[in-house]
């Protein structure tokens, strides 16, 4: 009888649409520019990326975690035992009995999803999503009932027409949102978009634990620098966008979303998604960007996205704290993707908003942002008595100054760290008047040509002297020296040299008993996770310590580590200053307030003097070598 | 009808670097230019095409620069009045003071005189061109403006008062054109006698006392440097705090 | 107070009677009066002994104010000093200078170059006049003293106002009738750079532009945006910076007027349409001279704008009041803002972070109006008052109207003699 083998007949049809639909999809994201990616170790590393990696971040929130397994898990596995049973008709019992396990299985998660969904969290889409749990109900329900028969629960031909008739209308919802809405854009392509973005991620040294946060360097020979239109990213970067599940985690963790400037990570992600397939953001169901409508953006993947896609201010709101992409269980990418574009703005329209304009100009042309004279960069050490590398060629510890050279406040935090270097009778110079800008504020305001140009000056200064560690206070600095300036030391001149925040440094001289410390007698302390510091290098232990050498117990505040805010110092956002309804050293300032500390403890120059900035009453600011030094018993030689 | 406009610039230095950069007054008769002519703007500069400064002008949304090909030391005057000559140009910008070399603002005096043209100088924007006239906007001390009208064509040296210049984009600046003309060969002949040093601190002037008799020498002499902690005004009513203000205000001729 | 001198004979009485029971306390009034250490013994405080004489010359009172004339206090009556007239008859050529007579006076500027004018002749030697040449109304009536020994006022309606075109003409025909050795101008925005540079063109002479150090021979000028100097044969002529030689204070001049023949001024192409008003706030921070800026001590910001207008500040902001949305980006001064180098700032309910003192690090003289007198601005302050900000603006607002009340007719002149 035809009618009972109508199921099988629109399973396969729908597989085959759903195949379709997806060789589309990924024919929208070869619109990309190319990018060399091992397929097939990619497509190997796949499955343990996903069980690995992409767990462990999913883990952080328990419920979703075995949510998703039974659900996920029972789909894939039901889904091919529904190929075996109802397609290829294999008449043993005990698959069948596997495939009833499954889609119960299944059947519980869906059940969650459901309840979830009952009550939504604000951070999730709405729209199609709130149908997910139901379709995935039904599916899982029909091929229960389905695949009765075959177990030999029920005799074969139960229900007669009627039954089949109304299990193919089932069959038909359920893999129409399980398959077709894979290859067609519904909510389940993330499945199979997060799956290939898995497999061809563009940084894939961050599974198996690594971490990588350096932009990529822009070819400045190329006919357009940055990214102007969504055809002008990665392949593998728009393969990532459309990995996105909506859930929403980047949302709740964005400071400027917080502090409701115009950004909302989700939202953008989303927008990349209707640039890469063309249309409007109208069935958009999630939180807008703050203060903006949505259902008015339109894209395109030739159209250029700052016209009418996402407005500029969006993508100048953001500090580049990556919050968002630590948080996203899909692992993509914002922060690139935002400076991709940022680049565009500045290098090919030379539209960097507010100061941005004035502060790459001064970069360009003395090396700084605030275009102090080059040579009096080395002012504030007049009275230290430090030695300088151009006389002393080589030296153990090299001390990258930064820009705080030029900042009577950050002044404070350098003359902290010298005294405790020299306290520990470090062997350290300097590299004076020699050193430039390290380039961070250029790179993340999207002028990466200035950034290059200030790597290669720098490097080959850094190549004429042979040093062995270098330490420097700023972790922007630090992460552009260890992280990012890599691509351009073609001399090595960096090679085999330790870079330090100067907490780890001072950790290790305490470590090892250089530096003697009495206890710390002050009110209660809490501590801020400097982003360029903690998620882009992962270092979260080595102030910790250097507090707890002190006595001192951190009063954490409920955002630390992983999940610290952002002061709203970074990414340029000072300079290129999005209005918003709060400022984000505000928001900080109350999280460390929350514990009741006397005292944040920083382990950054711009965290300093952005959470300075906020008005009193409020608890004292200091960076950890401020505190230390203070502690610092002098030995009398 | 559209009107010509043209362009000079030099290469500047930036006052704390001392760094080639575009010049600030000139970038700002290029960015006047742009809202004069649009990219119709022509720019002109004499000296070298492989001047990286002149990749920070194009960077401002020029599709070409024209280069008056010439040695470093060679006048810039003549090339580019003998160029002016060959072009139907309605205006022609220039800074007030290049930032680099003689700085005597003379060029564009020079070139009106040998043009037979008017110049105005320091201006701060040009209002509107219409019928043969150009309505103009002189910049004075204080922010104070003229306007005054001239008939076309003439300079103007545009002061630092008028609208800042847009960014440079590297993009656009590294793909524009540079067009290279011959320029001239002739030496500064004057100039190669002058000495040239970097500039001496001047000294501040000290008020001189001419006291007519020793006390009053002596006085002067051992007078309290000024300075020192300021004057604090505590218990005082608010009218006597607000007198001893405008006093001041007044002492400093803020308020005449 | 009276030139008369008053005798107080009942004081003189006291002072010689040491038994007076008043003879101490007046005593004490005078300098050098008896103090008694803690053993009783008299002490004296040998430099508060004797006072200044009327030659400038200290004098020690031996008579303990027992002498015919009562001691102290005679009258400063400032004599007039005529100060000695320098002549210069049928000189042989002239130095002009052209003034640039801001408000129909002469500035500073001028009279510095007056000076130079002076040195120049004496260093060259020979018969020379320095020549004052203005343009439209002239005020001033100190030419004498400022060092002019010829005034050569060029007058008429084609010059008046902004008429550099036909003032070039006018000094062309000053060169030709005149036997001018050097022509001197301040090198100033007042006109004076604009017209020399026009001169220089019209005669085809090379100037020396941003001269500081002028002499017959050399002179050293200011090149490459000033960090150069040029040195080079005098030329003939001379822009010149401020202070580039002392102004004129011990002699006293002719200040003869010449004339100038009839000037065939042809039509001008550039036509005068009068000066524009330009709100204060237009000017950019780092220019402006004078700066009210407000911090988180403001309250009441309306006032706070009306207080900029009627003093004419440029408002200035601390990163507080611009990050709570009162004052524009624009407006913030410190660090991360603008570095202004105002001569007066005014700084209103802005305690002093840190950064902030590092943007005003180039002010003249600073004014905190502040409720706190401990904080950092009040340190860095010249002059600080302590107190509500909105009471002593609204006094300040009120000052300031009056002034304007009682000067309206002065202003009004200068406005229209304004360069």
């Amino acid at each position: 009888m035809v009618i009972d083998w109508l199921p099988s007949i629109l399973i396969v049809a729908l597989l085959l649409i759903g195949v379709v639909g997806m060789l589309r999809r990924s024919s929208l994201w070869r619109a990309g520019r190319p990018e060399k990616v091992n397929i097939i170790a990619g497509l190997l590393a796949m499955p343990g990326r996903y069980f690995k990696d992409l767990h462990h971040v999913v883990e952080r929130d328990k419920y979703m975690a075995n949510t998703h397994v039974a659900t996920g898990g029972g789909f894939v596995l039901s889904m091919v035992l529904v190929l075996v049973v109802h397609v290829f008709k294999v008449e043993q019992q005990i698959v069948a009995w596997a495939l009833l396990a499954a889609l119960l299985l299944m059947l519980v998660g869906a059940f969650f999803v459901f309840k979830r969904r009952l009550n939504p969290p604000e951070r999730l889409s709405k729209g199609p999503w709130m149908r997910l749990p139901k379709s995935l109900i039904i599916f899982a329900l029909t091929f229960i009932v389905l695949t009765l028969p075959a177990a030999g629960v029920l005799p074969e031909g139960t229900g007669g027409v009627a039954l089949i008739a109304v299990l193919s209308i089932g069959v038909i919802i359920g893999l129409g949102e399980l398959l077709f809405g894979m290859g067609w854009g519904g909510p389940m392509k993330h499945a199979f978009a997060g799956t290939l973005h898995l497999a061809f991620h563009r940084r894939p040294e961050r599974f198996g634990g690594g971490r990588s946060t350096g932009l990529k360097p822009v070819d400045l020979e190329g006919d357009v620098l940055g990214v102007a239109k969504p055809s002008d990213f990665k392949w593998n970067q728009l393969l990532g966008f459309d990995a996105c599940v909506q859930c929403g985690k980047c949302q709740a963790m964005c400071p400027a979303f917080a502090a409701g400037q115009p950004l909302n990570p989700k939202k953008l992600i989303q927008d990349m998604v209707v640039g890469l397939a063309g249309g409007t953001d109208a069935n958009y169901a999630g939180s807008p960007y703050p203060g903006k409508e949505v259902g008015n953006a339109k894209g395109g993947p030739n159209e250029i996205i700052t016209a009418g896609l996402v407005s500029q201010e969006t993508l100048w709101s953001c500090t580049t704290c990556r919050a968002c992409v630590e948080e996203c269980p899909m692992m993509i990418e914002h922060v690139d993707a935002i400076v991709d574009m940022r680049r565009f703005l500045t290098m090919e329209k030379g539209e960097t908003p507010n100061k941005g304009s004035e502060v790459l100009e001064n970069i360009i042309a003395t090396d700084n942002p605030n275009g102090y004279a080059p040579g009096s960069r080395t002012n504030w050490a007049a009275d230290q008595n430090l030695a300088v590398m151009k006389d002393k060629k080589e030296v153990d510890v090299l001390f990258w100054v930064s820009d705080g050279a030029f900042d009577m406040r950050s002044q404070r935090i350098l003359r902290a760290f010298v005294k405790l270097m020299k306290a520990a009778d470090v062997d350290v110079a300097i590299l004076g008047d020699e050193e430039r800008d390290s380039g961070d504020v250029a790179r993340r305001l999207g002028d990466d040509a200035t950034f290059q140009s200030l790597a290669k000056r720098n490097l080959a200064t850094l190549g004429q002297y042979k040093f062995n560690k270098i330490v420097t206070t700023d972790p922007h600095a630090y992460h552009c020296l260890r992280n990012e300036y890599a691509d351009f030391d073609k001399d090595g001149a960096l090679a085999g040299v330790e870079v330090l925040h100067h907490t780890t440094f001072l950790n290790q001289l305490v470590q090892s008993g250089a530096l003697k410390l009495d206890a710390f007698k002050g009110g209660k302390v809490t501590y801020h996770d400097p982003c360029y510091l903690g998620r882009y290098n992962g270092e979260y232990e080595a102030p910790r310590d250097l507090l707890r050498s002190l006595g001192i117990e951190i009063s954490e505040m409920e955002r630390s580590g992983f999940r610290s805010r952002c002061c709203g110092g970074g990414g340029g956002a000072p300079i290129t200053d999005i209005p918003g309804e709060r400022r984000i050293a505000d928001m900080r300032m109350e999280d460390a307030s929350a514990t009741g500390a006397e005292l944040v403890a920083v382990g950054c120059q711009q965290c300093t003097a952005m959470l300075e900035g906020v008005v009193e009453p409020r608890p004292e600011v200091k960076d950890i070598s401020e505190i230390l030094v203070d502690q610092l018993v002098e030995e009398v030689h | 009808m559209p009107h010509k406009v043209i362009s000079l610039i030099s290469v500047g230095r930036h006052p704390q670097s001392g760094r080639s950069r575009r010049a600030d007054q000139d970038s700002r008769a290029v960015e006047l230019g742009l809202k004069l002519a649009g990219t119709d703007l022509d720019v002109v500069h004499a000296g070298s095409s492989e001047e990286p400064v002149l990749r920070q002008y194009a960077g401002m949304g020029l599709p070409k620069v024209t280069v008056l090909e010439q040695a470093e030391s060679a006048d810039a005057l003549p090339a580019i009045s003998s160029y002016l000559k060959t072009q139907q140009a309605d205006i022609v910008l220039t800074g007030v003071r290049s930032e680099s070399g003689e700085s005597s603002g003379m060029t564009p005096y020079l070139l009106a005189e040998q043009l037979g043209w008017p110049i105005v100088a320091r201006v701060a924007d040009i209002v509107e061109v219409k019928d043969g006239e150009a309505q103009v906007l002189l910049a004075l001390p204080r922010g104070q403006r003229r306007q005054v009208t001239v008939k076309l064509p003439f300079i103007a040296s545009i002061d630092n008062a008028a609208e800042a210049a847009r960014q440079s984009a590297f993009g656009p600046g590294l793909r524009a054109k540079m067009e290279a003309q011959s320029g001239s060969t002739e030496e500064d002949s004057v100039r190669v006698n002058w000495s040239e040093a970097p500039a001496k601190a001047r000294p501040k002037r000290l008020k001189v006392v001419k006291a007519k008799t020793a006390a009053d020498r002596f006085k002067a002499a051992t007078a309290k440097p000024q300075g020192g902690s300021g004057k604090v005004m505590k218990n005082e009513s608010a009218q006597e705090q607000a007198q001893a203000i405008f006093d001041l205000l007044i002492e400093e001729k803020i308020i005449r | 107070m009276s030139d008369i001198i008053r005798r107080d004979p009942r004081a003189e009485w006291i002072m010689r009677n040491r038994l007076h029971p008043l003879h101490d306390q007046y005593m004490s009034q005078e300098e050098g009066g008896e103090v008694r250490g803690p053993s009783g013994l008299i002490r004296k405080f040998p430099h508060k002994v004797g006072f200044i004489g009327p030659n400038g010359i200290k004098r020690i009172d031996r008579l303990k104010g027992n002498s015919s004339a009562p001691k102290g206090k005679r009258s400063a009556a400032a004599q007039e000093v005529q100060l000695p007239l320098h002549k210069v008859d049928s000189p042989d050529y002239y130095i002009m200078v052209v003034a640039d007579m801001v408000g129909g006076r002469l500035t500073g500027h001028d009279k510095d170059i007056l000076g130079l004018a002076h040195k120049l002749i004496a260093e060259q030697g020979g018969n020379g006049a320095v020549v004052a040449v203005c343009f439209g109304e002239v005020k001033e009536e100190n030419f004498d003293t400022a060092g002019v020994d010829r005034v050569l006022h060029i007058e008429g309606e084609a010059f008046e106002g902004y008429a550099p075109e036909a003032r070039v003409q006018a000094l062309a025909k000053v060169e030709a009738q005149y036997t001018v050795k050097h022509w001197l101008f301040p090198d100033s925005i007042h006109g004076g750079c604009d017209l020399a540079s026009r001169l220089s063109a019209r005669l085809g002479e090379r100037p020396a532009t941003q001269a500081w150090q002028v002499n017959a021979e050399q002179t050293v000028s200011r090149g490459a945006s000033a960090s150069l100097d040029i040195t080079r044969q005098t030329p003939k002529i001379l822009m010149l910076l401020e202070e580039c030689a002392d102004a004129i204070d011990e002699t006293r001049h002719e200040a003869t007027p010449i004339t100038l023949d009839d000037v065939a001024v042809s039509a001008a192409t550039i036509k005068d349409k009068g000066l524009m008003a330009v709100d204060p706030n237009a000017i950019p921070m780092a220019e402006a001279e004078f700066i009210l800026s407000a911090g988180n001590g403001i309250h009441n910001w309306d006032q706070f704008h009306e207080a900029a207008k009627v003093l004419g500040a440029t408002e200035g902001a601390s990163r507080v009041a611009v990050d709570d949305g009162f004052m524009p980006r624009s407006r913030q001064v410190g660090a991360t803002g603008t570095w202004v180098t105002a001569r007066v700032y005014i700084a209103v309910g802005i305690s002093g972070a840190i950064q902030h003192m590092q943007g005003i690090g180039q002010v003249d003289k600073v004014i905190a109006i502040n409720t706190d007198a401990g904080c950092d601005m009040v340190k860095r302050a010249a002059l600080s008052v302590i107190g509500d900000s909105e009471e002593i603006l609204a006094e300040l607002m009120k000052l300031a109207a009056e002034h304007k009340q009682t000067s309206l007719s002065d202003q009004a002149e200068e406005n229209s003699n304004a360069a």
